[in-house]
């Protein structure tokens, strides 16, 4: 099936992708540490002393050119060795390890869910197209759509925390805690997430339903006489799901985005909360290393959704040349 | 004679405005609907507003929902529907500004590096791209971080973050429009008489780029109110006292439990913009043709 044409093709995007992942770690280098001046005055603000600027500079190593700095992070970044925490003195991968971890356990939670989420609503509004369930369903999306995730996330706090007590507020969780407290704190930020992906997954998938479901092939399953589900759920669903591949890697992407304000919203200690903790510190090596790692996970879920395209497209597959 | 054919090609293009709003779809007025009682109530709503922006004592401390109090009151006494009122025009101004800023800015960047093409559209292109490989917030917050604390809170920081997040987005929408104008007639006449790159950007591709642009616009105008709410929430927007929505949810949060409508008060308007401008742009899009809009990323 694999061919000369189809390695090249997937080899030049995989190259392509590597080449933003240089180009955005040499960005986030100079938005953090080239542009701004000093960046020893920035992060100590304004209790600067001239000796602790010194020290900062030094630990920095501020004092050497631009470049060579950049060179060392990088390669630092690409052999694993992330430097140290300024305001902990940790070295960085032990601080990001449990929080890749959290994040890691409440994306998978939430992508659970969001399968029936986004399947269930698409499949009643293409079979009940026009009426009045499919117009409702429609009004929701759009409505939630609309709703920030922070708003969402609130909604859901007044609902289960406050109205009927059944969650915690906030989501505090570290390694001793059990897997039951790991599912309780982990539910309503997860059902956030699910419900912001659905939403925009739901529109594209009704759509792509009801083409299918009035294509040929649809009409031949149905004249052969096989029943109405099973045209449904083996005929027309894999073949609208295709198209929604790219809203996936979009939603994935929106992931990386989304914990940030969601793990803030229930203090959930987990990859996104470390990001805007570091900001509010001013921990630049922390501040970079999240930054660069959220961004080669964006074109990863990219790259993966383009490879996924070209293998599935049967123009490029079947060609024998 | 295909000199002045040009402008009369696009000019019957277009048909009139009275022609346009009656295909209009009920979507359209809708959103238009919501979005004049926004754009009223930032107008005259520093007269309208019951209470002063910052105004204490004016009821009970989280005495929650009443007559006198739509929204609450906060701990300090100040009424939480005044403020959110007060600040509608903040939100409002600093959205379309930031919008406007990003949208002019890609629109320039995109349509000459799709009309140069070449290596010049080759280094564009890569640029572009890895700046939108950082997710639109993580962006933000870096673009803030970078830019110390002497700015932060500052009204313009928010409107550049805004720019900055939205231009590369609007850069490759213009730029593909401004690929698929530079192959037809007018522009290749335009090149032969001699015009330079800009004055055929201007003159012949922006405005028939224009109709992509304006959805643009309003595709990311809708999702500016949430992005600066974001920002505001997580601390890194504007400053207190400033009646921002997003951070008055913030500056609410920990009274969630006593008195929820402050916190969803501020929510409620926020989400009520937000789908004024959605339902107005999925009309806009649809009548000018374009696939329903995805305001995401």
């Amino acid at each position: 099936m694999l061919n000369v044409h189809l390695i090249r093709l997937i080899a030049g995007r995989v190259l392509l992708s590597l080449l933003t992942l240089l180009l955005v770690s040499a960005l986030i280098f100079l938005i953090l540490e080239v542009l701004p001046g000093d960046v020893a005055s920035r992060i100590l603000g304004r209790d600067a002393t001239p000796e602790t600027l010194a020290v900062l500079r030094a630990q920095l190593h501020l004092n050497d050119p631009a470049m060579t700095r950049y060179l060392r992070w990088l390669a630092g970044m690409a052999t694993g060795n992330f430097g140290t925490a300024l305001t902990s003195s940790r070295p960085i991968v032990r601080i990001l390890e449990p929080r890749i971890f959290n994040t890691l356990l409440l994306a998978g939670y939430a992508f659970l869910l969001y399968l029936p989420l986004a399947l269930i609503p698409a499949l009643i509004q293409a079979v009940r197209r026009d009426r009045p369930t499919d117009h409702a369903l429609s009004a929701l999306t759009l409505v939630l759509l609309s709703m920030p995730d922070f708003l969402i996330a609130t909604l859901l706090l007044v609902t289960f925390v406050v109205t009927v007590p059944l969650l915690p507020a906030i989501s505090l969780v570290d390694q001793s805690s059990t897997a039951l407290e790991y599912f309780r704190a982990m539910t309503l930020p997860a059902i956030t997430l699910a419900i912001v992906m659905a939403v925009y997954a739901v529109r594209m998938l009704r759509d792509n339903l009801i083409e299918v479901l009035g294509s040929d092939y649809v009409r031949m399953a149905e004249l052969k006489g096989l029943s109405r589900r099973r045209v449904l759920l083996r005929h027309a669903l894999p073949n609208a799901l295709v198209p929604t591949l790219n809203i996936t890697a979009l939603n994935l992407a929106y992931l990386i985005g989304g914990v940030v304000v969601v793990e803030k919203v229930f203090s959930y200690p987990g990859f996104g909360s470390l990001l805007v903790d570091s900001l509010q510190l001013r921990d630049i090596p922390v501040i970079e290393a999240t930054v660069l790692i959220a961004a080669a996970v964006y074109i990863a879920a990219n790259l993966l959704a383009d490879v996924g395209a070209i293998l599935l497209n049967p123009r490029l597959r079947g060609v024998h040349s | 004679m295909t000199l002045s054919a040009a402008p009369r090609l696009t000019r019957a293009r277009l048909p009139s405005w009275r022609r346009i709003l009656r295909r209009a779809p009920l979507s359209f007025y809708f959103g238009a609907v919501i979005l004049i009682a926004h754009a009223v109530l930032a107008a005259v709503g520093p007269w309208l507003a019951p209470y002063g922006l910052s105004q204490m004592g004016t009821g009970i401390p989280l005495s929650g929902m009443s007559l006198a109090h739509p929204f609450g009151v906060d701990q300090l006494g100040r009424d939480i529907f005044s403020r959110v009122i007060h600040g509608s025009h903040i939100v409002l101004l600093l959205a379309l500004s930031g919008t406007g800023l990003g949208v002019v800015v890609g629109s320039i960047v995109g349509l000459l590096s799709g009309y140069l093409g070449g290596w010049v559209d080759n280094i564009v292109q890569r640029l572009l791209e890895s700046i939108i490989s950082i997710p639109f917030l993580v962006l933000a917050l870096l673009a803030i971080a970078a830019a110390g604390p002497e700015l932060a809170g500052s009204p313009f920081l928010v409107i550049l973050v805004v720019a900055l997040v939205y231009a590369p987005r609007v850069a490759r929408m213009a730029r593909s429009a401004a690929i698929e104008i530079a192959t037809r007639d007018f522009v290749t006449v335009a090149r032969l008489r001699g015009e330079s790159a800009w004055s055929v950007m201007r003159r012949e591709i922006l405005p028939n780029a224009s109709s992509v642009l304006l959805v643009e616009f309003a595709l990311r105008a809708g999702y500016a109110p949430v992005l600066i709410g974001s920002l505001g929430f997580l601390g890194f927007g504007m400053r207190p006292p400033t009646p921002e929505w997003g951070l008055m949810m913030a500056e609410n949060r920990a009274l969630i439990i006593v008195s929820p409508i402050t916190v969803l008060g501020p929510g409620l308007a926020l989400a009520s913009l937000v789908v004024g401008l959605n339902l107005f742009t999925d009309g806009l899009a649809r009548l000018i043709g374009r696939t329903a809009p995805q305001t995401q990323a």
